[in-house]
């Protein structure tokens, strides 16, 4: 007997050999290095700081660390809105904000001195004769007009409007700074709880940075403790329904969570900790398992015509290998090229899908083999013979279409591609982290209400450089400086801009008893600089801290913008660029963009510029790949087409629908290339090992399409199936990832079996098709 | 050997002091020693000139400086007068700064602007207000109300070479801490040191009296550093050319020597 399966088993790596030998010792050495992976689990991290997508050695991260230090900035800020529609200037709402604000001070982790509420933060103002510098709201007034007169106090003040207060006294905002390294979630429940214990009519919504990250957090683990299991159990119902052998649904299941258990086990001990990327990788290497199908199902096709199950494994494993092997590097290739983006958290996912790729390729050698012979061979066979033609009946009448009409399909092809083009063209790159969040979460819904009545929850921030000191307190310099503020206030999309300049025009007019010509800059130094020191002397020295530095040598303009949107800080920096070149900076100052919102647009801009790169790279590496496995140019450009489709068609859609190019979907075009390759490289393989044997080019091609195509069919369907899991995730980035990625497998799956064998049939006099051309 | 033990023979006659005080007599005690503290760090001498810089400085090393003259009054009845004449910055030369200062009710404020040749009246304002910007609260600089505060003694200790009360002081009425500890010196009364902790329990301002001398038999800190623990910032404060008893007339303090300062005290 051995002799007669001598030749295959010659013909196979001696991994799989060995495991065929000894699948006791290889399942159970698997197992035991699964366990050993499982245990570094417990030390899980997550990190959900968009700060982080960029290391912190990155310019534009350095750059606004410098700028939050020389403004004595902070990097976490909460925000708590509080509306009464009735008007917040009632006892029952102050003596509530008071009380709300007092008790946030006592929350440990919070920056007690840089609490800016209405009971915290000093106005300055003219009084009988005074001046006079207290709290906005130090006493409650408790007669009507005393309450009216200090709305109209308060709403007099431009440094409150729409910062702290709304224009129709309506809202008002507390701004929580955390400590370094505080726990944004504990404070946030403190808060809450603070609010609990308050009635009344007044609404509640806490925003900002930290909160979002926090829920991104909790969504994160919800992705990977919930929706990742409930995707390996669909995947387990929908195996079983196509191959109803409890054994090998479990060899998929075991390939995919050996992967998944070494690769983020890996992660996890190296000491890095989970972001929003590397939390979707278990159903990514679920979804690319499922190329083990290919073994099985040419394994039940094996298994029938030779019975015996040590040849049908080395059959098995001798037919698909190459491509199996050749796909999986390719994949693993597609993710491998992330490394070149600059954003942490996609390289960082890059290599651990890429790794675990890897780790099935490994397995689909031994892991695999070793299942498929310990399985009992009669039940099996029983259990093959189950698998029906009925699926085979209409991927013949498909393979015919597409041998019988290549011309019709290959322009049908083009003209969908000239339209994809057009929503192409369309895409726009935009990450907007709040659109991270469904339209009716906490998080988008309180940011929505602030935006509507306060001046944005998006801070930029931008730095004045001025060439030598004291010259923030030269009229030039200022009027400079209000000039460019009126100008980007043109753009609806600033809500409120504030520098030094406004704290200088309100001394100015309130040393002038109020009267609203000197709500102005001065003409004279002098004036300027003893304004701003009797500000200094009598209000909170950070106030002035954070609108100028210590020499007075550079400024800091506070931008609140009322959209997260990338593209809105690139148009204002286009805008500032445009009006500095008419207007320049007086004494040749220079202007350096910094905060959240100029960070969010570096990182996007890395994102689309780097996903493009990284993807060509991709794109060529596999191209290599595809032309070397194929040992043919025009075979390895043929092959490459339905991915190149699916790419196009696919963000045509994006483009179509709206849909911002960000970075979860960006992210998706490097999945796309490693699975639609996939299929290309298993379909050509196959026609061409097969087209040896029997050259026949139209039998060969319907063979292909029937046989494995039918592996190929039940590949794209067990991913989709897998991912559609994810449309029930909170976060819409894991929806839209989920959409996108089962339309790309089913896509790509068609676009193999209907437009392989078309342009096989339109190329095939070209194509190199004699057998001794064909690799082994 | 001696000094060793005249050490522990101290050192235990504190601690028997400390612990064998009735509590009662501690309160009274306390609130004792923080008035004789006051009086000899705000209200030392008839009158007093000193000339003043002021260093404020960030963690990260930039410093801003002041420079001014100070001359103080005390009258009857607790009152006492402040006239305070900035040279420094350049830009803000001539800026003067007056306060009358009263036991009881409010202080009366003028700031002198002369920019614009304005005098000011500047309503005083609650006390967490930073004096010019520095980590002196004005209270800091100038007292404040011995009775807006409870006091009790925690214990005593030596401090350096100085044999110290340790106070503690909670607020009654508003203040920029929430609790504060006082070193306060046995024999000068000057408080050596203070930590000030806020609502959250942290410490997060500490006062140090770098240096004491005397002057005229009077022993004065000539310098003072506030550190604020939690942003690294810190104002060091340096007194030069200390006088008491220089004989400063009343006519000083008054509003038309804002406009016409007294160039005799200033130079």
């Amino acid at each position: 007997m051995k002799s007669l399966h001598s030749e295959s088993a010659q013909a196979v790596p001696w991994l799989t050999r060995s495991s065929v030998e000894r699948p006791g010792w290889v399942i159970a050495g698997i197992l035991a290095i699964t366990l050993l992976f499982l245990t570094q689990f417990p030390q899980v991290e997550t990190d959900t700081d968009p700060k982080n997508m960029l290391p912190a050695t990155s310019t534009v991260r350095v750059s606004n660390d410098e700028v939050e230090r020389w403004f004595a900035l902070h990097k976490d800020v909460m925000v708590l809105g509080i509306v009464n529609d009735e008007g917040i200037f009632t006892q029952g709402t102050l003596e509530r904000i008071a009380r709300i604000t007092h008790a946030i001070l006592k929350i440990p982790g919070v920056v007690v001195r840089d609490v800016t509420s209405l009971t915290t933060t000093d106005n300055v103002l003219a009084e009988d004769g005074q001046l006079v510098v207290r709290p906005a709201v130090a006493e409650i007034p408790r007669i009507p007009v005393a309450m009216v007169a200090l709305k109209q106090t308060l709403l007099s003040n431009p440094l409150f409007v729409d910062r702290l207060l709304s224009k129709d006294g309506t809202t008002t905002a507390i701004y929580v700074p955390l400590e370094g390294g505080a726990n944004a979630t504990v404070i946030a429940d403190r808060i809450k709880e603070v609010l609990a214990r308050e009635v009344g009519s007044e609404r509640y919504y806490l925003a900002g940075d930290p909160v979002a990250r926090d829920t991104f957090g909790i969504q994160m683990f919800y992705q990977m403790a919930i929706l990742s299991p409930i995707a390996g159990l669909v995947m387990f119902v929908v195996l079983w329904w196509m191959f109803r052998s409890l054994t090998l649904v479990l060899a998929v299941i075991g390939v995919a969570m050996v992967s998944i258990i070494w690769s983020t086990g890996l992660l996890i001990g190296l000491g890095y900790p989970i972001h929003i990327m590397s939390s979707m990788s278990p159903v990514f290497l679920m979804a690319i398992a499922t190329d083990s199908i290919h073994i099985f199902n040419e394994f039940g096709f094996r298994l029938r015509e030779v019975r015996d199950k040590r040849e049908a494994v080395f059959e098995t494993i001798a037919a698909v290998g190459g491509p199996v092997l050749y796909s999986d590097l390719a994949t693993a290739v597609g993710f491998v090229a992330l490394v070149t983006v600059a954003i942490v958290p996609v390289k960082i996912f890059g290599l651990l899908v890429g790794f675990g790729t890897l780790i099935i390729l490994l397995m689909s050698f031994t892991l695999v083999p070793a299942v498929l012979i310990q399985l009992n061979k009669d039940r099996l066979l029983q259990e093959v013979r189950s698998i029906d033609a009925a699926s085979s009946s209409w991927l013949s009448s498909l393979g015919e279409f597409s041998v019988r009409n290549p011309k019709s399909i290959g322009i049908v092809g083009c003209a969908l591609l000239v339209i994809a083009g057009l929503g192409l063209s369309r895409i726009e790159a935009n990450n907007n982290m709040v659109h991270w969040f469904k339209p009716d979460s906490d998080i988008r819904t309180a940011d929505r209400v602030m935006n509507a009545r306060l001046g944005g929850t998006a801070t930029a921030y931008l730095v004045i450089q001025g060439s030598t000191e004291d010259v923030m307190k030269t009229p030039a310099m200022l009027r400079d400086i209000e000039g460019l503020q009126r100008e980007l206030e043109e753009d609806p999309r600033v809500g409120k801009t504030f520098s030094v300049v406004d704290y200088v025009e309100l001394i100015n007019r309130v040393l002038h008893r109020d009267a609203p010509a000197y709500d102005r800059i001065p003409d004279s130094v002098t004036e300027i600089a003893q304004g701003l020191f009797l500000f200094g002397m009598a209000a909170k020295p950070s106030d002035l801290d954070n609108v100028v530095d210590y020499p007075f040598q550079k400024a800091n303009i506070f931008l609140q913008l009322k959209s997260w949107d990338a593209g809105v800080m690139a148009d204002l920096l286009r805008r500032t660029e445009v009006y500095l070149q008419a207007h320049p900076l007086t004494g040749g100052a220079t202007l350096r963009p910094a905060g959240i919102a100029y960070f969010n647009m570096v990182w996007s801009d890395e994102v689309l510029w780097g996903m493009v790169r990284s993807f060509l790279a991709g794109l060529a590496l596999v191209l290599i790949l595809v032309i070397i496995q194929l040992r043919s140019l025009l075979w390895g450009i043929l092959a490459f087409l339905p991915l190149f489709f699916t790419i196009a068609f696919i963000y045509g859609v994006v483009g179509f629908v709206g849909k911002d190019f960000d970075m979860p979907v960006a992210v998706l075009s490097t999945l796309s290339l490693g699975m639609a390759i996939d299929f290309a490289i298993h379909f050509v393989g196959r026609f061409r090992r097969h087209y040896a044997t029997e050259p026949d080019l139209e039998k060969a091609l319907l063979w292909t399409v029937i046989r494995p195509g039918k592996g190929i069919m039940r590949n794209a369907v067990l991913f989709a199936v897998a991912f559609s899991v994810m449309v029930f995730a909170s976060l819409t980035t894991y929806i839209t990832v989920g959409i996108l990625i089962i339309g790309i497998m089913l896509l790509s799956a068609v676009l193999t079996l209907v437009g392989l064998p078309a342009l096989i049939v339109l190329f095939h006099k070209r194509l190199p098709l004699s057998s001794e051309e064909i690799p082994r | 050997m001696k000094t060793w033990i005249a050490f522990c023979a101290t050192l235990s006659l504190i601690v028997l002091a400390t612990v064998v005080q009735p509590s009662t007599a501690v309160a009274v005690d306390a609130m004792e020693i923080v008035q004789k503290s006051q009086a000899a760090f705000f209200e030392a001498g008839q009158d007093l000139r000193a000339r003043i810089k002021m260093v404020l400085m960030t963690r990260e090393g930039q410093q801003r400086l002041r420079e001014l003259t100070m001359l103080r009054k005390n009258f009857s009845a607790g009152e006492q007068k402040y006239f305070l004449y900035f040279h420094s910055p350049a830009d803000v030369s001539g800026t003067i700064f007056m306060v009358y200062k009263y036991p009881v009710k409010d202080d009366d404020r003028w700031l002198f602007i002369p920019a614009l040749n304005l005098v000011q009246r500047v309503a005083a304002r609650d006390s967490r207000t930073s004096f010019v910007g520095s980590d002196f609260s004005y209270e800091d600089v100038s007292g404040r109300d011995v009775e807006a505060d409870t006091h009790r003694v925690l214990r005593t200790e030596a401090l350096g070479n100085r044999q110290a009360v340790v106070i503690e002081s909670v607020p009654m009425r508003e203040a920029d801490y929430a609790r504060k500890l006082t070193w306060i010196d046995q024999t000068t009364f000057l408080p050596l040191k203070e930590e000030h902790y806020d609502l959250q329990g942290e410490l997060y301002k500490i006062f140090t009296a770098d240096e004491i001398r005397d002057v005229q038999g009077f022993p004065t800190a000539t310098k003072r550093t506030m550190m604020n623990m939690k942003t690294g910032h810190k104002t060091e404060v340096v007194l030069e050319s200390v006088a008491y008893n220089v004989g400063l007339g009343d006519e000083i303090f008054t509003e038309r020597a804002l406009r016409r300062p007294p160039e005799k005290w200033l130079k």
